[in-house]
């Protein structure tokens, strides 16, 4: 081998090796340089990490704080079928868990005999003890998802003003759905970068929006009135052995809805097993055929207009009156009777007669002036308008059916809150369960003020209207059994028949009661409804009991004064009482 | 001859410093999930340099020539060491590969010190065959034959890219040598129709071939580092995405504190960086190219070619890899990847071509230096 020839060989070699280094070089500016963006843009988007940050739900509260649903923090309890099937331990997983989860052994071995599923749900929303119990065991492929569930402490109390939200956290009724929007928050959300095994890196997070915690809503309903109610309405129901009753109780003053109750109820924590029969909530979402509870707003309305007077008398035709062809009764005859007495006694005839004097055109005024026939507004969903027919649809009989409460549909709620405006001097007031909305730092993001919807009669008829009202529960009325020991109280009994196919039901009757307290200053609306009652059917024996019930617990748990003379220990102010009184506080006396 | 010596020393100690600050980047993120202290890696490759750069002085200081008679006792100990890693009570296993021996404190890779161990040889070997290089006997069967036998165990590792590696070097130390082409290229592909076949029968290398075509099909498994090696080069673009700013070290590249380091070169550094890697690299054998042919004498000569091709075409190795343009192989880039063996087998084999150098600009006289110009030693 000669020099030169070596050297040759070497600069071959050289050549060659110089060929591949310039071919990397060009490989690695092309791989660096080259149009990439596509790629590039791909590569971040398989790395970044978008991770919510979730917030609880907020609370529901009464007006004094109780909680009434909150957030918890549960488990699901998850397992890796495949995982199990390979390594064995099927059976031995399958047959602890069902014991520790109460559930049936075969139906959790069909489900973890899945070979090609790496994910299952052995039970959701396990409790934080029993979980417990379970991770002790440290059973193979078996692990725990924290999940945040409602929980709703009271369980049945106020199920239906409450509501519940499904299980992905959405409100679905009542307060629960009405105020989602607050309640739900607003999740937050962080954006980073994953590393190769999926784990977000921290020092790469680019951008972090803090979420808002959802808000608390305060009811104004008083968990203790709503246990004074919904405990009557189930006694009621045992006694009268009705379908169902519902029951609400309202501030005079400012339409604030202090208990809503309804039967038949569910538990709100199981509410995917209730029926809907037992979600509706009747005091809003049933229309009935009010019957005689309606006289009360016609004959204010007639009272107001000047139509008639409380003195003024009606021959009640001894218990039939053929009108227009047809027969009208009442339900034990009189004679003649005033305007008072037929009130008292809840004549039909005498308050067909009263509607007749206002003619249709007032009267259909006077029906929508106290919000029959559109929705009462109230802050909860599914409420119903009723049925209220426009004039032109009516038939010749409508004028002196619906002075009686037929041929009209309400919902207890409209009863209620007209029969409130009477006794608020003329104002109707917009019913409200929802007091106010506060962070959960305290800070308000909605709060309630009583608001007028309506001015149906003026305040002089409105007092009168009281004190005519106060005779149904005194001696000769149909509402004795709802009278209060040591309260005056103004109310009416009603009691419709059912209709159904064609006509009226025999012996299917929706009995109520509503009524105010005290009298002279009406504080406190209730109204009571049960739903066909067995054996007795009247509101008056039926309903007004339940009434009485309620309203005595209710003024002295809420501390409302008695009626009559108040022993004050300061013969001034006892003075300057009296003659308040005489300046005309009193109305009524005329009677 | 002192400018080149100086150039390569200058050309190793920066690749050694840009690898070590890049350890120093990638394996912060390791040393913390492998529940090893955060300096963990940093400390041990520290105290590496340390003895490599002693390991290369003291190299460079050798006389070239003592290796002239050394050559067969250190092959025969190279040989005796790739048995025993291959052993299974003696040998160590590490991810289903048995290319280690233990020594309490650190792992030895034996093929390492068989790269220093061929080179020495052939070119021993070539050296003494003179005008017979070019027969069928001497120039290409004996030697050729002594190759085999190393590649052969290394393969038995199995480590096929260090086996390419030393086929492809031995091959061109036995050209300059005075074999003849026609010889080298049909056992060329002999052997690598040998190779083929081992490879074939062994199902994790013909994956990763498979891998390398159609990296798409296979970008979960044996394709997920070479894919996630493209992405650091396409992500770091001109400019890169900032010292210690890689993604890809963060698992999407598991050895990216070994043979991938050049991916987050890339990546951190951008492409003046990763071009500058390859630069110095092209310098380094340019410099040893230079020294092999100044070298005073043949022995010199096949050495300096050797030991150059060694270092340059196992750098052009571990790139083609890392950029997708070759199927992986576990080959580590020499001076920067983590690794004890690696480090102070090339800082030897630079130290060894400095000490050539130096002999080529007459700045050594000795004996052997003055042999050159007697008869025996005529080109």
């Amino acid at each position: 081998m000669t020099e030169r020839g070596q050297i040759g060989r070497l600069g071959a070699l050289a050549f060659g090796l110089a060929l591949v280094f310039a071919g990397l070089g060009v490989r690695l500016a092309l791989l660096h340089l080259g149009p990439q963006e596509p790629l590039r843009r791909r590569i971040a988007a398989t790395r970044r990490h978008e991770q919510p940050i979730l917030v609880g739900r907020g609370r529901i509260l009464d007006r004094s704080r109780h909680i009434l649903a909150m957030d918890l923090t549960v488990n699901d309890v998850c397992a890796d079928p495949q995982a199990l099937l390979r390594d064995g331990y099927a059976r031995f997983v399958g047959l602890h868990l069902a014991r520790l989860l109460d559930l049936d052994p075969a139906w959790v071995m069909a489900g973890l005999n899945q070979p090609e599923r790496q994910f299952f749900y052995v039970e959701r929303r396990v409790r934080d003890d029993i979980a417990e119990e379970v991770r002790r065991l440290r059973l193979p492929h078996v692990w725990f998802r924290p999940v945040s569930a409602r929980y709703y402490p009271h369980e049945h109390l106020m199920a239906h003003v409450v509501g519940f939200s499904n299980h992905e956290g959405v409100g679905s009724a009542g307060a629960e759905q009405r105020m989602d929007r607050y309640l739900r928050g607003r999740p937050g959300v962080r954006i980073s970068e994953r590393d190769g095994r999926g784990v977000e890196l921290p020092s790469r997070r680019s951008l972090e929006i803090a979420p808002q915690e959802g808000a608390n809503v305060y009811l104004t309903l008083d968990i203790h009135v709503q246990q004074m109610v919904e405990r009557a309405l189930d006694e009621a129901l045992e006694r009268t052995r009705a379908v169902g009753a519902w029951a609400a109780v309202q501030e005079v003053r400012t339409g604030r809805i202090l208990a809503m109750a309804s039967r038949p109820a569910f538990d709100l924590n199981r509410f995917n097993e209730s029926d809907p029969e037992e979600r509706r909530n009747r005091v809003i979402g049933t229309v009935f055929e009010p019957g005689s509870t309606f006289k009360a707003a016609v004959i204010a309305a007639a009272l107001d207009l000047g139509v008639v007077t409380p003195e003024q008398t009606f021959d009640c035709e001894s218990g039939l009156w053929m009108h227009r062809g047809r027969p009208l009764r009442d339900y034990s005859p009189h004679g003649v009777l005033t305007v008072a007495d037929i009130l008292q006694k809840s004549s039909n005839i005498g308050a067909a007669k009263i509607a007749l004097e206002m003619g249709e055109e007032r009267l259909e005024r006077a029906v929508r002036a106290f919000g029959f026939g559109r929705p009462s507004g109230i802050d909860l969903p599914g409420e119903e308008a009723g049925i209220a027919h426009p004039r032109r649809n009516w038939s010749a009989l409508s004028i002196s059916r619906i002075a009686m409460g037929h041929e009209i549909g309400v919902t207890a709620l409209q009863i209620l809150n007209a029969v409130c405006a009477i006794a608020n001097d003329g104002f109707l007031m917009q019913p409200s369960v929802v007091a106010r909305v506060e962070t959960p730092r305290g800070q308000p993001l909605y709060v309630h003020e009583p608001s007028v919807i309506g001015r149906p009669i003026r305040a002089p008829t409105a007092r009168r209207m009281v004190e005519l009202m106060a005779r149904v529960t005194e001696p000769g009325g149909t509402g004795r059994r709802a009278a209060v020991e040591g309260y005056r109280v103004a109310g009416k009994t009603g009691t419709a028949q059912k209709p159904s196919r064609g006509g009226y039901a025999a012996g299917l009757n929706v009995a109520s009661f509503v009524g105010v307290l005290p009298a002279e200053r009406p504080v406190l609306g209730i109204i009571v409804v049960i739903d066909e009652p067995r054996g007795e059917r009247t509101g008056g024996a039926v309903a007004a009991p339940v009434f009485r019930e309620i309203a005595a617990e209710a003024v002295r748990y809420l501390g409302i004064p008695p009626s009559g003379e108040v022993e004050l220990i300061d013969p001034a102010a006892r003075a300057r009482a009296r003659r308040e009184t005489e300046a005309g506080r009193d109305p009524g006396d005329a009677l | 001859m002192w400018k080149t010596a100086s150039i390569l020393i200058g050309i190793v100690l920066v690749l050694m410093t840009v690898g070590f600050v890049m350890l120093g980047s990638t394996s912060g993120v390791l040393a913390r999930s492998d529940t090893v202290g955060v300096g963990h890696f940093v400390a041990r490759q520290a105290v590496w340099i340390a003895l490599a750069l002693v390991a290369g002085a003291v190299a460079a200081r050798l006389d070239y020539h003592a290796w002239q008679r050394l050559a067969v006792p250190f092959g025969l100990l190279a040989l005796a060491l790739l048995v025993m890693a291959l052993v299974p009570g003696l040998g160590m296993r590490i991810k289903g590969s048995r290319r280690w021996l233990s020594f309490g404190l650190f792992h030895f890779q034996p093929s390492e010190l068989a790269k220093i161990a061929i080179v020495v040889l052939l070119a021993w070997w070539m050296k003494r065959q003179g005008r017979r290089s070019g027969s069928l006997v001497h120039g290409l069967l004996i030697p050729g034959g002594i190759l085999a036998l190393f590649a052969g165990l290394i393969l038995g590792g199995p480590d096929v890219g260090t086996t390419v590696l030393v086929m492809l070097v031995g091959g061109g130390v036995l050209l300059v040598g005075g074999a003849r082409p026609l010889y080298l290229v049909v056992a060329g592909a002999g052997g690598f129709s040998l190779l083929t076949l081992a490879v074939l029968h062994d199902e994790l290398r013909m994956r990763r071939i498979l891998a390398f075509l159609e990296p798409e099909a296979y970008a979960r498994d044996e394709a997920f580092q070479l894919i996630n090696a493209l992405y650091a080069f396409v992500v770091g673009g001109t400019w890169g995405a900032g010292f210690g700013q890689s993604l890809q070290k963060r698992y999407y590249l598991p050895e990216a504190h070994t043979d991938f380091i050049f991916a987050i070169v890339g990546e951190e550094l951008g492409v003046f960086a990763s071009l500058g890697v390859l630069v110095l690299f092209a310098g380094l054998f340019a410099c040893g190219l230079v020294i092999a042919v100044r070298a005073p004498d043949p022995f010199g000569r096949l050495l300096a070619v050797g030991l150059t091709l060694m270092l340059g075409v196992q750098a052009l190795m571990n790139i083609a890899v890392v950029t997708g343009s070759m199927p992986t192989t576990g080959i580590a880039l020499p001076f920067m990847s983590y690794g004890g063996s690696s480090l102070i087998v090339s800082s030897v084999m630079v130290g060894m071509l400095v000490n050539i150098s130096l002999h080529a600009g007459g700045m050594v006289r000795d004996e052997d230096t003055r042999a050159i110009k007697d008869r025996t030693h005529r080109w």
